[in-house]
């Protein structure tokens, strides 16, 4: 599903706030397409952007070897369409802004780097094109062709330049792809995941390129209107795992901290994938850590249950907290993860955290 | 000498001069206290000015490496997409930048319309602050406003604001404000789609500024953008961009630097003239001190501390005095003292303690040097000699001859022959501070000349005075000098404003032959005519022939602002009736390009000269004309250029005008026209209708509030000026009292000694004055003629204000006499009969 | 011809100030009178009196039927100037003028004709035995030359009284004696009369009769 912390700023944008507040409208505001059930999800084809829902990403994570030391990224390109009124004939008008953020985890460096970028779609500087994965800010840029994914990201602090190959079919979320967020039914999203993806690639930092290859994990989710107004934060996993399967797992948290709203979907091995009922997901916190940078305790370490799945999430490293206050405005955890079971490795993948700091507002 | 005895030799010396003649020492302290103020405030507002335009600048640039401008109607936006595909280019920022005109206020806001998100990338500072989302911005009708508009404005977030567009006005809700330690100019930013719609400029922006990736060369991008972009769009770096903003102003505020350098000099000469009048006074006690035993350095030494003392105690006072001047005058004037140059800038007094201690020494150095001819001539003099009365005069001996003034008026003379550097009248300047110095050192010689020449009068009392004048010329010069000094540069400085003044009221003349105009947004360029809306202003009742006027900006030079185009009627055999036009005029032939007529301005800016073909850039293509003349124009300081309005439609094919020139029918009244007008336009809010007459009026009210600071600055030299007399006046009659009590014994009336004070500061500042006459009328030839034209480029008429002048003169002879003989008569207060039986 | 009547005035001096009581004193034409007295008493008040430059609290100055301390400034100095001279202790000429102009500025005062003036200004010039430095500037004589030029500038008018106030006080002994000579034959000479105010008895000597003021009045001294 991927509501991500990114999500936020894609609210923020989807409604400005001086627009809430005036009543009269000359003109109409931008209608947005619904997520309805019974929508088929077609491939390439619903790989590429749907300009007529509010928001859309597509986020790339995975686990990394290089020289033999494993390293966490993550990529995302967020494309969201501000509720604009009247119709604006300028070429800037912004009908869609897209946000893209790119962090690496590395344990010897203790914490995330990261990177971001937006801009107005329009001019062909950036935008977000229908029919295949396209989507691109000026030369930051997540594209397919001839089903490569290409994903570049020449970021100031480190460039990461990678393809991304698909090993298994698309995995279609909730009921064949349409994801429930919460106990109302409008509060849902199309949302299909791409595990076990083989990423191989250079990364370069400090003007040094080193190559790297690893497992990637690609999801990408559009809606109108997936968050419910109770949530106020959730926990998310996505982990392949060592089998070749796949585990994705969230839960939504609600005033009191308890479950507002949980699903998931796990495939096997053999490809047999099944989704869970809110019932069926629990997360059960173990250990925290406080960040020495903004105070906020996180539960960095999990017992997730998933139906008949019980497995310990422990992070690479504590300090995976992206501290956004000054650029969008929120604060939180997201990093890479290993899946544990009975002392041993049995996944990796990555972990979202958010509200922890101060609860997610929309 | 001893540390522990100095303390008493310098009472001996300085102390209880300075306590019995508390007079002197207020005036010394006033008069580098008045220096000190003058030069600080005038140096305080200018630094505070550079300041915020630099401050502004970089802000507003951020931290772009280039900045591509064009025109401010604006260039295809097209341009941006390609400059930001540029390799070298990291990053590029949009803008739109608009003096739109505010409903129902005469004032403009500049309006920048930028991408948030691109803008975030090379000015970062732009939307800092954490209470605004630059995704409001997205909201059609917002904008954010700096503190500084929203305190001129007196409005809040949430309040509504209105701008003319066209001639319609659109609503626009105030979402934010800009952090404040960013911007400190009046300014309103929205986004740049909206204000593309709001303000009627789709399609267009008017700058790029670029971020370059690192290694990338500025100047080979410059040079390869000089390739492909359109005509009059051109590349800069921010630093020339913030040169060339603030070389508009610089010459205005040397100006007033200088202006503030002649009263801090004029200050300095009142401690001079105070100090050697004052030691002078003490001659027979310092003689009486050397003849016990001080040493010649000693004293010599122990004067110029007494001068550092008083320095130190007025420059004090002049710091603190000038730190609040500065204080007043940003409040009350704003930086530029009201000539406008500065009018976004909300301006913050800016003072380090270096400067303010600068300036605190400067003053102390005024004083030192001030007391030291006389304190080293003290010493010098042989204490037998001192002793004797009448000795004063045989002190300023060594000041007689004339050559070092002849040269020093000689050489400034030559001076004004000199070029400007660097667009600075600099040598115009030196020229009017030696002439000045020339004229006080000729001042001795010149008040022996004139003194030997004056008739013996019978009149006692008339008598005496020229007897005492006569022999003591130098003490008189002195007296004559702090005159001249402070007239010249009022007469000057009156000289120059009447000239201005005259030759501004004849422009207009020239430049206002219609009976009404009608302009649509006064200020700013959101504001223009339809050709719907010109038709029905050509056809509307009462109006008996209405002529349209476009002008837009063109950039020419990217390190020069941009000038202005006129397109009007015009055609080469009807320019002199309707341009103030200068020498000869050409009328293009047939098979060369079409005529423009440049401005004083533009054609020195330029170096455009009659008959030169120019090429002025069109909607983004090179359009060649031939300069057919050159007209005077006093309203545009960046130049102007006026062509047919019939080509430059065909050209453009831009029908929109800006300003009508209406002549009424037979019969009809301006006012019921300019009502049926409005009328007739139904959008009362973004047109103007002003009659000539108010124009006019309105035109030299501006010109005179301009010019109130320096008519402030003249008053103040007056008053040092007559502080030097009453100084002069004072210490000669303190050093006269046993005189003053003799006469009374000898039977000379109180009346006759008032009239005797009276006729000899009659003669004195007459002859100042006279002199002053003299001299500033030749420092007005320098500022009309060098400084101005160097300055400003244009030029004016000579026009010699004779009544104010005279009456001025009359005025101030008066003052100066009675001046002198309230100096006797506090002289004369107390024991004056007594007086002649004092010693010494 | 001087007439003073039970003059009472208290004054501020310099030396703490006191109390001049019950003066009288009368002055024929061509009397020369010496006043003495200690330092402090009011000799020089008493001349300012007499010379109408400060008015007593009470009492009397007639000047040959003018009553002096009834008139006004103005008037009083009116009087001073075409019927008194007077000599200072410090001389008192003008630096920027010569000798010969400074002699003749009480005529110029009067108003008397410029051919006038320099005719008289020579006689007395002559007179005092400075003729020879009619042309030179006070600077360049010696202090009896000064106090002989003073001389001559008190009586170049022909005053009726003549006001000398330690004339002698600034000069060697030899000069002294040769200005007081001056004088006297001076007053005797133009018929006036002559107050000296001195505190040396060999000044006093020269003049006709010598009076003291004490805090009590002035009282004659008898003659030797």
């Amino acid at each position: 599903m991927r509501r991500r912390a990114l999500a936020w700023l894609a609210a923020a944008l989807a409604t400005p706030q001086s627009l809430a507040q005036d009543a009269a409208y000359r003109s109409p505001l931008t209608p947005f397409a619904k997520v309805m059930p019974g929508y088929t999800l077609r491939f390439p084809h619903d790989e590429g952007s749907h300009p007529e829902f509010r928001t859309e990403w597509w986020y790339v994570t995975g686990w990394l070897q290089r020289a033999a030391k494993p390293l966490g990224f993550q990529i995302t390109f967020f494309r969201t369409r501000p509720e604009i009124k009247g119709d604006n004939p300028s070429a800037f008008t912004p009908e869609h802004v897209l946000i893209a953020h790119a962090a690496i985890s590395d344990p010897a460096w203790g914490k995330l780097q990261h990177a971001q970028h937006a801009a107005r779609a329009g001019f062909s500087l950036a935008g977000a094109g229908r029919g295949r994965v396209d989507v691109w800010i000026d030369d930051w840029s997540l594209r397919q062709q001839n089903g490569i994914y290409h994903a570049r990201i020449p970021a100031r602090d480190f460039q990461l330049d990678m393809t991304l190959t698909a090993t298994q079919p698309p995995l279609l979320q909730g009921t064949n792809g349409l994801s429930r967020k919460g106990p109302r039914a409008e509060s849902a999203s199309y949302y299909y995941s791409l595990p076990q993806l083989k990423a191989e690639g250079t990364l370069t930092r400090g003007g040094k390129p080193a190559p790297v290859t690893g497992t990637a994990w690609l999801d990408h989710e559009w809606s109108s209107s997936y968050m419910d107004q109770e949530a106020t934060g959730w926990d998310w996993i996505g982990i392949n795992l060592a089998d070749g399967g796949a585990l994705m797992a969230f839960r939504m948290r609600n005033k009191q901290n308890g479950k507002l709203w949980a699903g998931g979907a796990l495939r096997d091995r053999q490809g047999n994938s099944r989704s869970f009922a809110p019932g069926e997901v629990v997360f059960t916190p173990h250990r925290k850590w406080q960040s020495p940078q903004t105070g906020t305790v996180y539960p960095v370490s999990w017992t997730v249950k998933a139906g008949s799945l019980d497995i310990e999430i422990e992070p690479m490293m504590d300090d995976q907290e992206n501290d956004a206050r000054f650029s969008t405005g929120t604060v939180y955890w997201e990093g890479a993860i290993r899946a544990v079971q009975h002392g041993k490795t049995i996944g990796r993948g990555y972990l979202e955290l958010t509200g922890y700091w101060r609860p997610m507002r929309f | 000498m001893r540390s522990a005895v100095l303390p008493g030799i310098f009472q001996a010396v300085s102390g209880n001069a300075l306590r019995d003649n508390p007079g002197r020492l207020v005036l010394a302290l006033l008069g580098i206290a008045l220096g000190v103020a003058l030069g600080l405030a005038m140096h305080l507002v200018n630094t505070s000015a550079l300041n915020e335009f630099n401050l502004a600048v970089r802000s507003l640039s951020g931290e772009a490496d280039l900045v591509i401008r064009g025109p401010r109607g604006g260039f295809d936006e097209t341009v941006y997409p390609r400059i930001a595909r540029l390799p070298q280019v990291r990053a590029a920022s949009p803008a739109i930048e608009i003096e739109a005109q505010l409903a129902g206020r005469k004032d403009a806001l500049t309006i920048t319309g930028i991408d948030p998100l691109r803008a975030a990338q090379v000015q970062p500072e732009l939307l800092a602050g954490p209470e605004n989302r630059i995704t409001d911005l997205f909201d059609p009708d917002v904008l954010f406003l700096s503190h500084t508009a929203a305190a001129w404005l007196g409005l809040k977030v949430g309040d509504k604001l209105r701008v003319n567009v066209g001639t319609s006005s659109v609503e626009l809700k105030i979402a934010g404000l800009l952090s404040p330690g960013a911007y400190r100019q009046r300014l309103a930013v929205m986004d740049i789609a909206s204000a593309q719609w709001r303000l009627q400029q789709l399609g267009r922006i008017n700058r790029i500024d670029v971020r370059l990736r690192p290694g990338s060369d500025a100047q080979a991008v410059q040079r390869e953008l000089a390739q492909w972009l359109p005509a009059g769009v051109h590349a800069t770096t921010p630093d020339a961009e913030s040169g060339r903003s603030t070389g508009m102003s610089r010459a205005y505020r040397l100006n007033l630097d200088m202006l503030a350098l002649v009263a801090l000099f004029t200050g300095a000469f009142l401690v001079f003239s105070t100090q050697v009048l004052a030691t002078l006074r003490r001659r027979t006690h310092f003689a009486m001190l050397r003849a016990i035993g001080l040493t010649r350095p000693a004293l010599t030494c122990l004067l110029l501390g007494e001068g550092a003392l008083i320095g130190a105690l007025g420059s004090t006072l002049g710091v603190a005095l000038g730190y609040a001047l500065a204080g007043v005058v940003l409040e009350k004037f704003g930086t530029d003292l009201g000539a406008g140059y500065f009018r976004a800038l909300a301006p913050v007094l800016h003072a380090d303690a270096r400067t303010l201690a600068a300036f605190w020494l400067l003053g102390i150095a005024f004083a030192i040097a001030g007391t030291a001819i006389p304190a080293v001539e003290a010493g010098r003099r042989a204490p037998a000699l001192a002793l004797k009365a009448g000795d004063e005069e045989q002190g300023l001996k060594n000041w007689r001859t004339a050559w070092p003034g002849m040269v020093m008026v000689s050489g400034g003379l030559v001076l004004t022959q000199a070029p400007a550097v660097s667009g600075l009248p600099l040598f115009g300047y030196a020229a009017v501070a030696l002439i000045l110095l020339g004229a006080v050192l000729l001042m001795p010689w010149l008040a022996a000349a004139v003194l030997r020449r004056l008739p013996a009068l019978r009149y006692p009392p008339a008598m005496l005075a020229i007897a005492q004048l006569q022999a003591t010329p130098r003490q008189a010069a002195i007296c004559i000098a702090a005159v001249v000094t402070s007239f010249s540069l009022t007469v000057a400085m009156l000289i120059m404003v009447g000239s201005f003044r005259q030759s501004l009221d004849a422009w207009l003349t020239t430049m206002l032959p219609a009976d009404l105009y009608l302009r649509a947004a006064r200020a700013g360029e959101t504001g223009f005519l339809t050709p719907e809306q010109q038709a029905r202003i050509a056809s509307a009742p009462g109006i008996g022939h209405a002529e349209f006027l476009r002008s837009r900006n063109l950039l020419l030079d990217p390190v020069r602002p941009p000038v202005t185009l006129l397109a009007r009627p015009i055609d080469a055999a009807s320019a002199r009736s309707i341009l103030p036009l200068l020498g000869p005029e050409l009328a293009p032939h047939a098979d060369e390009p079409p005529a423009a007529w440049i401005s004083e301005v533009a054609g020195e800016l330029f170096g455009f000269k009659p008959g030169d073909r120019i090429s002025l850039p069109l909607d983004g293509q090179q359009h060649v004309f031939t300069v057919a003349g050159i007209w005077r124009d006093y309203a545009r300081q960046n130049g102007a250029i006026v062509i047919d309005r019939a080509l430059y439609m065909r050209i453009t094919g831009d029908g929109l005008a800006n300003d009508a020139a209406l002549r009424l029918a037979e019969g009809a009244t301006p006012d019921r026209v300019a009502q049926a007008l409005l009328a007739r336009l139904g959008s009362p809010d973004g047109i103007e209708i002003a009659t000539t007459g108010k124009i006019r009026d309105a035109s030299l009210s501006t010109f005179d509030r301009t010019f109130a600071v320096t008519y402030a600055l003249e008053i103040i030299a007056v008053l040092i000026g007559l502080f030097g007399v009453s100084a002069s006046f004072g210490a000669q009659a303190l050093a006269r009292r046993r005189e003053f009590g003799m006469l009374r014994h000898i039977g000379i009336t109180r009346f006759e000694i008032g009239i005797m004070l009276g006729c000899e500061g009659m003669l004195v500042s007459s002859l100042g004055i006279a002199c002053g006459l003299a001299i500033g009328w030749l420092v007005s030839l320098v500022l009309i003629h060098v400084i101005n034209r160097q300055s400003f480029h244009w030029s004016m008429n000579m026009d010699v204000p004779w009544l104010p002048l005279v009456a001025l003169a009359v005025l101030l002879i008066t003052a100066a006499s009675a001046t002198a003989v309230w100096s006797g008569r506090r002289a004369m207060s107390g024991d004056v009969v007594g007086a002649v039986r004092e010693d010494w | 011809m001087l007439t003073i009547r039970n003059l009472n005035k208290s004054y501020a001096g310099t030396r703490g100030g006191g109390v001049l009581r019950d003066v009288n004193l009368e002055l024929a034409r061509g009397e020369y009178v010496a006043i003495m007295g200690e330092s402090g008493v009011g000799k020089s008040t008493l001349l300012n009196m007499i010379a109408g430059l400060d008015l007593p609290d009470s009492g009397g100055i007639t000047l040959d039927d003018t009553a002096i301390t009834t008139l006004d400034d103005t008037a009083r100095t009116l009087l001073r100037r075409d019927r008194m001279g007077f000599v200072f202790q410090a001389f008192h000429l003008l630096p920027h003028l010569t000798v010969a102009q400074n002699v003749a500025l009480p005529l110029a005062l009067i108003g008397a004709a410029p051919a006038l003036r320099a005719k008289r200004a020579g006689e007395i010039l002559e007179a005092v035995g400075i003729a020879a430095l009619a042309r030179s500037y006070p600077r360049e004589l010696s202090g009896g030359e000064m106090q002989l030029a003073a001389i001559a500038r008190a009586l170049v008018h022909r005053p009726q009284l003549l006001l000398a106030d330690e004339p002698t006080g600034n000069l060697d002994a030899v000069s002294a004696r040769h200005v007081l000579d001056l004088l006297r034959d001076q007053v005797k000479h133009n018929a006036s009369a002559g107050i000296l105010v001195t505190h040396s008895a060999a000044a006093a000597a020269t003049a006709d009769r010598v009076c003291v003021l004490t805090a009590g009045g002035l009282r004659a001294l008898p003659q030797s």
